[in-house]
């Protein structure tokens, strides 16, 4: 008996000492918080009830922002300039991660107490479209960023040509590559996929004595590389000819490509074929990388001062992904991000005038300036900075998405394109495993 | 029916008590009111959806308020017409029943053990076991795969091999998974049953002893009999768990091997459902999962029935 | 009470303790991994020669914890709804489990086959309705909520595990104090609830760590950041470098490892007492 009451006692406490807290939002001084410049912070209770932001009136909207791309002074910016407009209106910013977003996405834009502006990564983007998650925002065309948006990121936020997904920034896939051991080997720059593959040999002989070595890092699941070396063929995932999706992995120009992949994986590469690129950086700073295929922030992490090995950071350079003809680019992965509003959302007019400050001219250079690549086109040659950045913005000139079907996230989720790298990698049959990744696309598009 | 006290009173039963014996107990459904009460609120609906969404046509445009359409059995014959589904369903039965017998006899054993240490080892064991246990299993799956990994793992360190990969191979893929499991799960089980051998009378061992009874005979006519109903306790829920295991494979997946040559049933159904919104398939499979371990433990649910006991 | 009998010999004790120590050791390496990667640099937590201790090592991944925004807030969030759902399980399913050990009703045998049913269900695949419940009765983003659900996934278990227990404590001791005059509640509140003691203490650990630990039901419930759980923060600090931030998520880890040793610490005591009360009664 004794035990339950103090157990009980223990919970009592609990409950009264989060009732009465204070949360972290209003307390501290940092930025992440849901403080907004007009009103005060709006996390106070723990009460238990939710009573902000649940219904109408010009009361508060929510803002939904995934991972840390966005910088908080940009946010803040943001709803300052929203504030000029509707002094009133509460901007509530919670920043939400990639994990589980879809099931949070889910959940909470069918819900009763829905965000108003969320942020949806591109791959993610035309299913909640083609479920009438969002707002037709067609209408509003002009004023949300007219032509002058990213083709590809406009065409993850657009369904049967309505409009969705506003394009929010983006990034491309570079080759990032020590400056030392090029120079140690004699090498320039590479301007073709062929200088690049002999590069990566030179490099592999040069460096025999390290273990673990590589020309070019091509762990067996990077995926985003390989449709890199896919496209460049001339090759492609999946077409759509009226509704009907037919993979094209088996297509000779796909099959060209993916051997080249196989080709590099084999001869210029020691990563394991079935891991992914999460760990490039650790192999990096270790010195088993030569060259490697990665997104563009990806020197930022190598020389972080916490977690990377910053005594590199003379070393590294960075280049776009060449292609077959010298001065080309081969055609990159394009990441990024769509913003959209909720369709259950009771504060709609709100929520576009909140888009449009973020498609808006001012904000998207601000993104810009933090090595994103902005949706405007406009602002793509201004990009400087870094070679990291100028590389992105080269190669975003060539960019390409992945199948635009409201069904491609299953594909994601059930590994198919890894899968079958993985098998290629390993030596299984090239032209056997392409086929069976075309039929198990082909059945998950098709519905 | 009966009460338990008319039971125990026996045949010589006083009046007042032949007089509650009449009367409907009360007790015994007050003592549960709670239990139903939450269960009922909070799954009823969700159950009987379930039920409804594995009949439909229920996908992400659903969620939004497009109309379902009913598709009778279909998601079920999509489900059991696809090969793939019981070559996974095999491999997940087996994986199941591997675990399990692992799992129960290692617990078992390392109870027993508990049960002959001395006060300063069993403090020392038993909170090894707490902290093997309060490590979240998606760090500690991470932390093993680290052992086992291709490039930089102890596993290969240890034993002399460069770059053998212990994921690429099916086999050894669920070989580390039931490594994992076996380990997460052994605390809990060894624990329990140790809570359970402290209830055993210590006046019945000795009894035996001096009866002659060698320590083997004791444990295997004493103990065992006494702590069955525990032990077909943790069978059963091992049987649930290791089943419906989930994380482990998902992040030893995310790690390597072919994930077709890899999935089981939890993170099949998860990767259709969740990843593909495809909620109706996922509906009718997780009913199609409680079927078959209906199946799985239906001989200590039958056994059960017939003990009331039980 | 030993098997073995009452003097072990010499050999035996010696195996039995290496014994211990092998299981010492194979229980307690992955944490200690765990512990020692949360000191290294991100950069050296994978080296092609494993090193056993960190060098060079760092407390940067700690004070990253500690100075992350909303870890107070997810502690406290987490606490909250882990102890409300210990306590109300075990008080619940304790009821139940003397009920459904003790009487013979109608619908007692329905009762235990639906608690064993309900645990065969895949939980994930309840998200969504489970969700529009919570959501119709405006429970979303809040504590009850999310204790409620929680409940609904520990309680079935519980039950079921302490019916053994109850099983296992004869019915005369019950009967005996009814008989010296209190009532049939109290003779289990006073009697039997002591010697099942060691049940509720194991039941009750795995309640804690179920709710401690959980994720997905916690990242969909608590949408709103001042609202999070642990495990979801901890992700969230885990995504935070673009990478994986590996010494961060072991750093975080190991921080949310204590709380549970912790409560096994005040627990565990709590169980030597309960147990020399048992072997007293024999």
């Amino acid at each position: 008996m004794r035990r339950m009451r103090v157990l009980a006692i223990l919970i009592a406490f609990t409950i009264v000492a989060a009732a009465c807290g204070d949360d972290d939002g209003g307390s501290t001084a940092d930025d992440t918080s849901t403080e907004t410049s007009a009103g005060t912070a709006t996390s106070g209770e723990a009460s238990g009830t939710d009573e902000e932001a649940s219904s109408g009136g010009g009361g508060s909207i929510r803002l939904w922002l995934n991972g840390t791309d966005t910088p908080d002074d940009v946010v803040e910016f943001a709803i300052a300039e929203f504030n000029e407009v509707h002094p009133d209106v509460e901007v509530v910013f919670e920043r939400q991660q990639w994990t589980g977003l879809v099931e949070r996405l889910t959940t909470a834009l069918s819900s009763s107490d829905t965000p108003d502006v969320v942020e949806l990564g591109n791959t993610q983007a035309q299913a909640f479209e083609a479920a009438g998650a969002l707002e037709d925002l067609t209408a509003f065309r002009e004023d949300l960023g007219g032509d002058d948006l990213l083709q590809s990121l406009l065409e993850a936020g657009t369904y049967e040509d309505q409009y969705y997904g506003v394009p929010y920034y983006a990034g491309a896939r570079v080759v990032i590559y020590r400056t030392d051991l090029f120079a140690e080997s004699g090498l320039e720059v590479p301007t073709t996929i062929e200088e690049m593959v002999v590069a990566a040999e030179t490099l592999m002989a040069d460096n025999a004595g390290v273990p673990n070595f590589s020309g070019f890092y091509l762990p067996g699941r990077n995926w985003h590389a390989a449709l890199s070396f896919l496209w460049e063929e001339g090759g492609d995932i999946a077409t759509n000819a009226d509704g009907q999706w037919t993979g094209q992995l088996s297509s000779p120009e796909s099959i060209a490509g993916l051997e080249l992949f196989k080709d590099i994986f084999t001869r210029a590469n020691s990563a394991p074929a079935d891991s992914d690129d999460a760990a490039d950086y650790i192999a990096f700073c270790n010195g088993e990388v030569g060259m490697m295929p990665a997104p563009g922030w990806k020197p930022g992490q190598i020389v972080n001062p916490d977690d990377g090995c910053p005594e590199m950071e003379g070393n590294i350079g960075v280049f776009a992904l060449p292609g077959s003809d010298p001065g080309t680019t081969a055609p990159v992965f394009l990441g990024g991000s769509v913003i959209g509003v909720a369709n259950n959302s009771e504060n709609k007019e709100l929520a576009v005038d909140l888009v449009e400050i973020m498609i808006g001219t001012e904000y998207q250079s601000q993104m810009a300036e933090t090595g994103l690549l902005p949706a405007r086109t406009s602002l793509l040659a201004d990009v400087g900075g870094t070679d990291a950045a100028v590389a992105q913005a080269q190669a975003a000139t060539n960019s390409r998405f992945v199948p635009s079907s409201e069904n491609w996230a299953a594909v994601e989720a059930a590994f198919v394109l890894q899968d079958m790298l993985t098998s290629i990698a390993q030596g299984d049959d090239l032209s056997g495993a392409a086929a069976a990744a075309d039929a198990a696309i082909e059945d998950i598009l098709n519905g | 029916m009966t009460t338990a006290v008319g039971d125990a009173l026996g045949a010589s039963a006083p009046p007042e008590a032949e007089r509650r014996r009449r009367r409907r107990p009360v007790l015994p459904y007050l003592l549960l009111t709670p239990a139903v009460v939450i269960l009922a609120a909070m799954l009823g609906y969700p159950l009987y959806r379930l039920g409804v969404l594995s009949l439909q046509d229920f996908g992400l445009p659903q969620v939004f308020g497009q109309p379902a359409e009913w598709v009778g059995l279909d998601n079920y014959a999509t489900i059991l017409r696809d090969g793939y589904f019981w070559t996974v369903l095999w491999r997940t039965v087996l994986f199941c029943l591997v675990n399990v017998a692992l799992t129960m006899v290692i617990g078992f054993a390392v109870a027993l053990l508990l049960n002959q240490l001395g006060w300063k080892m069993r403090l020392l064991v038993s909170t090894s076991l707490i902290l093997a246990w309060a490590m979240p299993a998606l760090t500690a799956t991470i932390v093993w795969q680290w052992i086992f990994d291709t490039q930089y793992g102890l596993a290969n360190w240890a034993l002399g091999r460069q770059g053998e990969s212990w994921l690429a191979d099916p086999l050894s893929f669920l070989g580390v998974a039931t490594i994992i499991v076996v380990w997460m799960g052994v605390p809990f089980v060894a624990l329990t049953l140790f809570a359970g051998l402290t209830q055993v009378s210590s006046e019945i061992l000795e009894a035996a002893e001096v009866d002659g009874a060698s320590s083997w005979q004791r444990l295997r006519d004493i103990v065992v009999p006494m702590l069955k109903p525990l032990l077909l306790i943790l069978t059963s829920l091992s049987v649930l768990w290791d089943f419906r295991v989930f994380t482990q494979i998902y992040v030893l997946q995310r790690a390597g091997g072919i994930s077709r040559d890899t999935n089981l049933l939890g993170v099949y159904a998860y990767r259709i459902s969740i990843g593909g919104s495809e909620f109706d398939i996922g509906a009718a499979v997780a009913i199609v999962m409680v079927a078959i371990t209906i199946l799985l433990t239906i001989a200590y649910l039958r056994e059960m029935a017939r003990q009331e006991d039980l | 009470m030993r098997i073995s009998g009452r003097r072990q010999s010499r050999r035996n004790r010696v195996v039995v303790t290496l014994l211990g120590w092998l299981v010492v050791v194979i229980m307690t390496f992955p944490v200690y991994w765990m512990v020692v990667t949360s000191f290294r640099r991100g950069v050296d937590v994978q080296s092609p020669v494993p090193q056993f201790l960190p060098d060079p090592a760092t407390l940067n991944n700690y004070r990253k914890v500690f100075e992350r925004d909303f870890f107070w807030t997810a502690l406290r969030n987490s606490l909250t709804v882990t102890l409300l759902v210990v306590g109300l399980a075990l008080a619940i399913a304790f009821l139940a489990a003397v009920s459904v050990s003790r009487f013979h009703f109608r619908g007692r045998r329905a009762f235990i086959i639906m608690i064993l049913l309900v645990q065969m269900i895949p939980a994930e695949a309840l998200i969504i309705s489970l969700f529009g419940v919570l959501d119709g009765w405006r429970l979303i983003n809040t504590i009850i909520g999310l204790s409620l659900t929680y409940l609904v996934f520990v309680l079935p278990f519980t039950i079921w595990t302490l019916r053994g227990f109850v099983a296992g404590v004869p019915k005369e001791l019950e009967e005996a104090a009814q008989v010296d005059g209190s009532s049939r509640l109290r003779a289990f509140l006073t009697i039997t609830l002591p010697l099942v003691a060691p049940g509720l203490v194991a039941t009750g650990i795995f309640a804690f760590i179920q709710a401690w630990n959980e994720f997905i039901f916690a990242l969909v419930i608590m949408n709103r950041p001042e609202r999070q759980t642990l495990p979801v923060w901890l992700q969230a600090f885990n995504e935070g470098a673009r990478g994986t931030d590996w010494a961060g998520v072991m750093a975080g880890s190991t921080v949310m490892a204590i709380p549970v040793v912790i409560f096994f610490v005040l627990i565990q005591h709590r169980v030597t007492s309960g147990l020399t009360a048992g072997a007293v009664k024999g």
